[in-house]
């Protein structure tokens, strides 16, 4: 019996020592807490920036963003969060929809990131962007065979395409900036051409997209940049190469990470300073170097890594675009059978 | 009945509907008004969905019934060279976390991995994709999963009376009918309880088959969510997964009939011997499951642990060891404090159906994705907020969410079935004999319970305990919404790891966790042997 005391004495300071210890961090007045589905390796470092710059802390939380979306929902006006930052511009739509966001109307950020990464109305604004292309084998593919994402429902690709399951949001926000391009009809069309087209059942993430092109099971993909960035920093002579797509027409489509200040935030004024200074020039490095996305601003140069690429020209639809159409978007993969 | 032993009903009651909190407010999502999504659903996804997802379960079922029994067979009655380490290192597995072992394997066996690789160097023959078809995904859940019916099987051959093996080799039957006619039929109940959560772990993955991008309920159950932003859809889909589960448990019971197993005898004699070749070759088999299931995969896990260590190691590994200690006791002696109320055999007996209903009910929360149960269990904090609201009260999702609280909460009811299954198992092997004595003697219900009970159920609530921690340890979902700022755990950090596709970084917080249930499972060896 003794032993069985221990065991609940030791449980129960345990339950209160810790909603105490949660109250006591709730009571600094300064801080600010972030809810967020970027994960914390790729945030960290960005708030630790902001904190030895201002002097305010930083709390944050990570998440998936359907779940997290809900749990702010549902704390309503006494949500700890303050601001939330998530990947995909589906996502900042659907959370903006929710009205989970304020409007922010700052010189600075209008100054430093351009129109077709924000919100219209001011309620999220992009951060980093990642721009989704193909990925070819330079061992099997001539880049001339390689012109948009389009053409790769082209017959000359039965057998040769991989690519990512219709489930992530990257996936999602594609095919509805097609829709949004091309519409429902050609871009079902293209659709079933893909899956028609793959060599392997989609993969669940891009590294194994490039994996599979590169011990020849396919030639080409349809990748985020970053991805490969992280691979040629390890194998700088990997047998990839990326191609921008639809230079001819549309550009290639970008996504973005980007953040909003919720609408009960405690801390309107430091919630903001914080997105500033996530939209300036330091923070923008530090995007930029964590994990070789392209910068949302327009005043860094991409790094050097990434500067050899090449530029290109992106897709200049407005993002908010992306998160109205990824239902039809994902119903439409649904039905030709895109898993 | 007393008066007495009504209120303790009520309580039981109680206890029992709180713990299916989390699952009724899933299911309460059929009041809500249907959508569109239904249509498209029925007509694009569920029908290919729920073939493969039941060619999944029986899959897996048949893979690890058979497996499980044998090996629990062959550890118990027969001696053969390495019988004795493998006898423990066979519940291994069960430390690593599904998700984990699947993106080992992918990394190794899919076509661009080494040993597709190596065999097309080889033989020349052409590569081919491990993640069509479904004999690859049943197969990796059937290595992770077989560990449950090994376990409870394991348990109930020691318990088998050593005489009637012995008749029947008397009356020269061969090892082979002595396993089909007498040891099987005496272990069904054990097999059917370590595969009833079997079936129910695999019917709420979403890890491994998101991997394998292998299509099964769970993904309508989060396209609705994610790709339809329809919770109300999701929580609809997901309690059909929580009417299966019922089935499942109703199938359980009716195939058990209403036979009783009682046993006693513990015998560490082998029956039988395998001597030279044959005994050789028992080894080359069994080993080789401990090989495909843990030796291998955990040497590629050690092996990217040390290429990425100086990378990845950092003081923050300090704060998810204290989260996942603390969080796995709490859970576990709460989860398994709860089940053996509810197991308790005198309740068993004198309990109303209605009782005996709602604690079955009480354990299915393992048959939801966590994160589908996190939220319903969010949602019914936020009903009970808008009733107190209502009568003039205060909300208080502020106190409860992100509260240590709640998320124990969350575990309790997630796991209920895993402790319940042990505990209940025990419980039911106690013979009525032993309550009719205590009550001619005079003792009182408490004494019962306390001198000749728990002593009884021991090994059961040390199974269950067992179990819960290395479930607890391994949760992902449900820990990953409610968990309170700073309480990051080796699972979350794994998860982040690997969700960005940093699978080798991934491996370090991996195989801490491996090595802390590890651990665990090595205590309770020691245990087990205490015990006899």
């Amino acid at each position: 019996m003794t032993k069985l005391k221990l065991i609940l004495s030791v449980l129960v300071f345990a339950i209160f020592s810790t909603s105490f210890s949660t109250a006591v961090l709730a009571a600094t007045s300064d801080s600010i807490t972030v809810y967020s589905t970027r994960k914390e390796h790729l945030i960290k470092p960005l708030f630790d920036a902001f904190t030895s710059n201002t002097g305010i802390e930083v709390k944050y939380l990570t998440g998936n963003g359907g779940a997290l979306i809900e749990r702010i929902k549902l704390e309503g006006k006494r949500t700890k969060a303050d601001m939330f930052i998530t990947v995909d511009a589906g996502n900042l739509w659907y959370a903006a929809s929710q009205n989970l966001f304020q409007q922010v109307k700052s010189e600075i950020i209008n100054n430093n990131i351009p129109d077709h990464l924000r919100d219209p109305e001011g309620f999220w604004t992009g951060l980093s962007v990642r721009a989704r292309t193909i990925i070819y084998s330079t061992e099997r593919v001539d880049p001339s065979e390689l012109s948009t994402y389009q053409d790769l429902a082209d017959k000359k690709w039965k057998g040769r395409l991989c690519l990512r399951t219709s489930k992530k949001v990257y996936t999602k926000s594609l095919v509805a900036s097609l829709i949004y391009h091309d519409g429902q009809k050609t871009t079902t069309d293209v659709v079933k051409g893909w899956v028609d087209n793959l060599a392997a059942t989609p993969n669940a993430e891009d590294n194994h997209v490039m994996s599979a092109i590169l011990a020849g099971q396919c030639d080409v993909g349809i990748v985020n940049t970053y991805y490969f960035g992280r691979l040629q920093a390890e194998k700088p002579n990997v047998a990839l190469k990326l191609f921008w797509a639809n230079q001819g027409s549309t550009g290639t489509h970008v996504n973005i990470s980007g953040a909003g200040v919720t609408k009960h935030s405690s801390n309107k004024e430091n919630s903001i300073k914080l997105l500033e200074f996530l939209s300036s020039i330091e923070a923008q490095k530090i995007y930029v170097e964590l994990n070789k996305e392209y910068p949302a601003s327009q005043k860094l140069k991409a790094d050097n890594l990434i500067a050899q690429w090449g530029d290109f020209n992106q897709d200049k639809m407005n993002l908010s675009v992306a998160g109205k159409n990824q239902a039809d978007a994902v119903a439409l993969m649904q039905r030709e059978g895109y898993r | 009945m007393s008066i007495k032993q009504n209120n303790s009903n009520i309580l039981m009651g109680f206890l029992a509907f709180s713990v299916a909190f989390p699952i009724i407010v899933v299911c309460s999502a059929w009041l809500l008004p249907g959508t569109e999504l239904w249509g498209h659903f029925s007509e694009n996804l569920l029908p290919e969905l729920i073939s493969s997802t039941l060619i999944l379960l029986l899959g897996v079922g048949i893979g690890v019934s058979v497996l499980g029994t044998v090996l629990a067979y062959l550890v118990v009655m027969v001696e053969f060279p390495g019988r004795k380490w493998l006898e423990w290192a066979l519940f291994l597995p069960f430390a690593i976390p599904a998700y984990v072992l699947a993106f080992v394997y992918l990394g190794v066996f899919d076509y661009s991995g080494y040993a597709q690789v190596w065999l097309r160097e080889l033989t020349g023959v052409s590569g081919f994709d491990i993640r069509s078809g479904h004999w690859a995904i049943i197969l990796t859940f059937v290595l992770v999963f077989y560990p449950y019916v090994y376990m409870m099987a394991r348990a109930s051959f020691k318990r088998q009376k050593i005489q009637m093996i012995e008749a029947g080799k008397m009356l020269g039957a061969s090892p082979i009918s002595v396993f089909w006619k007498i040891s099987v039929p005496l272990a069904r109940p054990a097999i059917a309880a370590g595969l009833l959560v079997t079936l129910m772990e695999t019917l709420a993955d979403f890890g491994v088959v998101s991997l394998f991008n292998y299509p099964t309920f769970t993904t309508a159950i989060y396209s609705a969510w994610g790709d339809f932003r329809s919770i109300e859809v999701a929580a609809q889909l997901a309690s059909l997964l929580v009417l299966v589960a019922f089935l499942l448990i109703y199938f359980e019971k009716k195939a058990r009939g209403k036979a009783k197993y009682y046993s006693s005898d513990v015998s560490n004699i082998k029956p039988y011997h395998a001597n030279g070749l044959i005994g050789w070759l028992l080894f080359v088999f069994v080993f080789g499951v401990f090989m495909l299931s843990f030796a291998l995969p955990m040497l590629q896990i050690i092996i990217w642990s040390f290429e990425k260590f100086t990378q990845e190691w950092n003081p923050r590994y300090l704060d998810y060891l204290s989260s996942t200690g603390i969080l796995t006791i709490s859970a576990t002696v709460l989860t398994v404090f709860v089940a053996t109320l509810l197991a308790l055999p005198s309740r068993r007996k004198s309990n109303s159906k209605v009782l005996q209903i709602l604690i079955r009910f009480s354990t299915l929360g393992y048959a939801l994705p966590g994160s589908v149960m996190a939220v319903g269990l969010l949602y019914g904090v936020q009903n009970i907020s808008l009733v107190s609201i209502y009568f003039g009260g205060s909300s208080i999702n502020h106190i409860l969410f992100g509260s240590v609280a709640l998320l124990l909460f969350a575990y309790v009811s997630r796991f209920m079935a895993i402790a319940f299954n042990s505990t209940i198992a025990s419980s039911e092997q106690i013979k009525p004999i032993f309550e009719q004595s205590a009550r001619l003697l005079g003792a009182s219900r408490f004494r019962l319970v306390k001198e000749v009970y728990l002593p009884m159920m021991t090994p059961g609530i040390l199974a269950g305990a067992l179990l819960v921690s290395v479930d607890v340890m391994k949760e992902l979902p449900a820990t990953y919404l409610l968990r309170p700022f700073g309480w990051d755990t080796l699972a979350i950090r794994v998860y982040e790891l690997s969700a960005e596709g940093l699978y080798e970084r991934a491996a370090i917080p991996a195989l801490i966790m491996v090595f802390l249930g590890a651990v665990i499972m090595l205590l309770f060896n020691k245990l087990d042997r205490d015990n006899k």
